[in-house]
């Protein structure tokens, strides 16, 4: 099996990013995501086991209650995300089944919490009306004040939790 | 050339989606590409080895948002009607304290949602199990969103830019986020430096010198646009129309907001008028000298009927201009009317739009409607519309 290939320069890959969001700007009128999607792949899933219940919880049935939720563009998006990345890896020599983590944690550590953190990205994204991809990366480009203050928080949230899980990854 | 394309209208959707899954393509190729789809990569960031993070995502927002600007900037694309739909209202709490959770969970977890689905896609078990913890975390939120009452949508602020916050041309704010981007850039690679002990080689060194030179090179071209004269000193731009209802909640909530001019005949105007309206004739509007405000609250042109073109004085506007929907007859329909009270089985909104009404009829006329019946059950709490974002 070749050598897997290097990463790109961050920069060059910085300005292919931000022309692959101006042309979601320009192309759709709208930017790229990804909690959405999740949210509605959850919804989807809920509504096979308890449909009623999503029909009454207002949240879930803003997106699940009368139509799919799995209709709809950021669902569509992310499904690409999914496919480019895989073809990348593919390419790139990098497509491989494993589990990163950091020499001193186990690996049920590791999926706890990868799972916990998981979770709760996935309730702060509701709470910021997205995630890096659609708030900071998007609303950033476009200068919304909400989405700077997300951005910088962010930051601010990792680098301060950073110490607590050192062990995680050193 | 109309941008944007819209491509999601109804007869296009089926191809809306399909470029949605190109976009998101690309998108994910890039992101495997610059190595987020590996959480030691990612978390390098926190621990002060890797910048990888801060290059790649500020890159791509300065690079977005040059092109959008300038775009805007020489009048193709309308910046401000891109980000109403493209960029959420601002809840400053809720983002605020989501934004922390987020980096708590980024940290723990190794990835963000978006790289998770890449990492996971490359055959990482780690990306996976984050992936299904974000699903199950988001509906968690949306379960527990009634009990978090009001405060989920605290700190509204409505569509505001950093643009509108300091009052200048959305140009000028892009140099400064420009130049700021280049000089965290510059920092880190310092920082990177000190912590590897050398130079990067001069095959890293050439493309990061042309990245950052491309970047300062456009933001300060972009700024021969604001020389180009002002969108609409030749074409003609339509007005948003804004309903009777959504006006009084502004005027009642967030008067700081809005600045209602009504172009009605001045008697007619002195009579009634929407709280806090000036009575400003069309032929009057000129000594405004609207094109020299600033941009933070949002002009409501309120007419005898519907205003569908921004006035000539009005164009050259830098915020937002939104017209009140049916003019001074529909607000008169709506506050100076007095509302049937709701039944008892009035959903919670009609209940609000019953006191909004009550109160401010009774404000202009010193009638008292009686109170609404109570409720015949506890009810859904009512829900305010959460706002468009990238991701919602």
């Amino acid at each position: 099996m070749r050598p897997a290939e290097k990463f790109w320069n961050p920069y060059v890959a910085g300005v292919a990013l931000g022309l692959v969001l101006l042309s979601s700007f320009l192309v759709m009128g709208r930017g790229l995501g990804a909690s959405g999607a999740s949210f509605r792949l959850g919804v989807a899933a809920l509504s096979v086991v308890a449909p009623s219940h999503v029909h009454d919880a207002p949240a879930l049935a803003a997106v699940g209650a009368d139509r799919n939720p799995l209709d709809d563009w950021l669902v569509f998006e992310v499904l690409g995300v999914a496919l480019g990345g895989l073809v990348s890896a593919f390419a790139a020599g990098r497509l491989k089944s494993e589990l990163i983590r950091g020499p001193r944690i186990s690996t049920g550590w590791r999926v706890a919490l990868a799972l916990g953190g998981g979770a709760l990205m996935g309730m702060a994204a509701r709470l910021a009306r997205g995630c890096t991809s659609g708030q900071a990366l998007s609303g950033g480009a476009l200068l919304s004040v909400g989405a700077w203050v997300f951005m910088f928080s962010v930051f601010a949230g990792g680098y301060a939790m950073a110490w607590f899980v050192r062990r995680e990854w050193r | 050339m109309m941008f944007p394309f819209e491509v999601l209208s109804a007869a296009g959707r089926e191809v809306g989606l399909v470029v949605g899954v190109l976009i998101g393509f690309a998108f994910g190729f890039v992101l495997e590409r610059a190595g987020f789809g590996r959480a030691d990569k990612l978390v390098g960031q926190f621990y002060g080895n890797d910048m990888t993070v801060l290059k790649v995502m500020f890159t791509g927002i300065v690079t977005a948002m040059l092109g959008i600007v300038i775009l805007d900037g020489v009048g193709i694309v309308d910046l401000r009607a891109v980000s109403d739909h493209a960029a959420s209202i601002t809840y400053l709490w809720p983002m605020l304290v989501g934004g922390l959770l987020l980096g708590v969970g980024f940290v723990v977890s190794g990835y963000c949602p978006g790289t998770s689905i890449v990492a996971m896609a490359s055959g990482k078990i780690d990306g996976l199990f984050t992936v299904v913890g974000v699903i199950v975390g988001s509906v968690a939120m949306g379960e527990l969103q009634p009990a978090l009452g009001g405060w989920f949508t605290s700190g509204d602020l409505g569509n505001l830019y950093l643009y509108d916050l300091v009052g200048v041309p959305p140009m000028i704010v892009a140099l400064a986020v420009t130049a700021m981007a280049l000089a965290m850039f510059a920092g880190g690679e310092r920082i990177e430096r000190w912590l590897r002990g050398a130079r990067a080689p001069a095959a890293e060194r050439r493309p990061r010198l042309a990245a950052w030179g491309g970047l300062a090179t456009a933001a300060v071209l972009g700024l021969a646009t604001l020389l180009v004269p002002a969108r609409g000193a030749t074409t003609v731009r339509r007005t948003v129309a804004i309903d009777a209802v959504d006006l009084a909640r502004r005027v009642v909530s967030r008067p700081w907001s809005v600045r209602v001019l009504d172009l009605r005949e001045k008697r007619k105007c002195v009579e009634a008028r929407v709280p806090g309206a000036e009575c400003t004739p069309a032929k009057e509007l000129g000594r405004l000298e609207l094109g020299q405000s600033g941009s933070t609250r949002d002009l409501v042109l309120v007419g005898d009927g519907d205003v569908r073109t921004i006035p000539a004085p009005v164009v050259g506007y830098p915020g937002r201009v939104h017209a009140l929907r049916g003019g001074f007859s529909s607000w008169r329909k709506f506050a100076l009317t007095a509302p049937a009270p709701p039944g008892p089985r009035a959903t919670a909104a009609e209940r609000e739009v019953f006191r909004l009404r009550s109160g401010l009829h009774a404000a202009f006329t010193g009638v008292r409607a009686p109170p609404p019946p109570p409720p015949s059950s506890s009810g859904a709490p009512r829900r305010r519309g959460g706002g468009q974002g990238g991701c919602s």
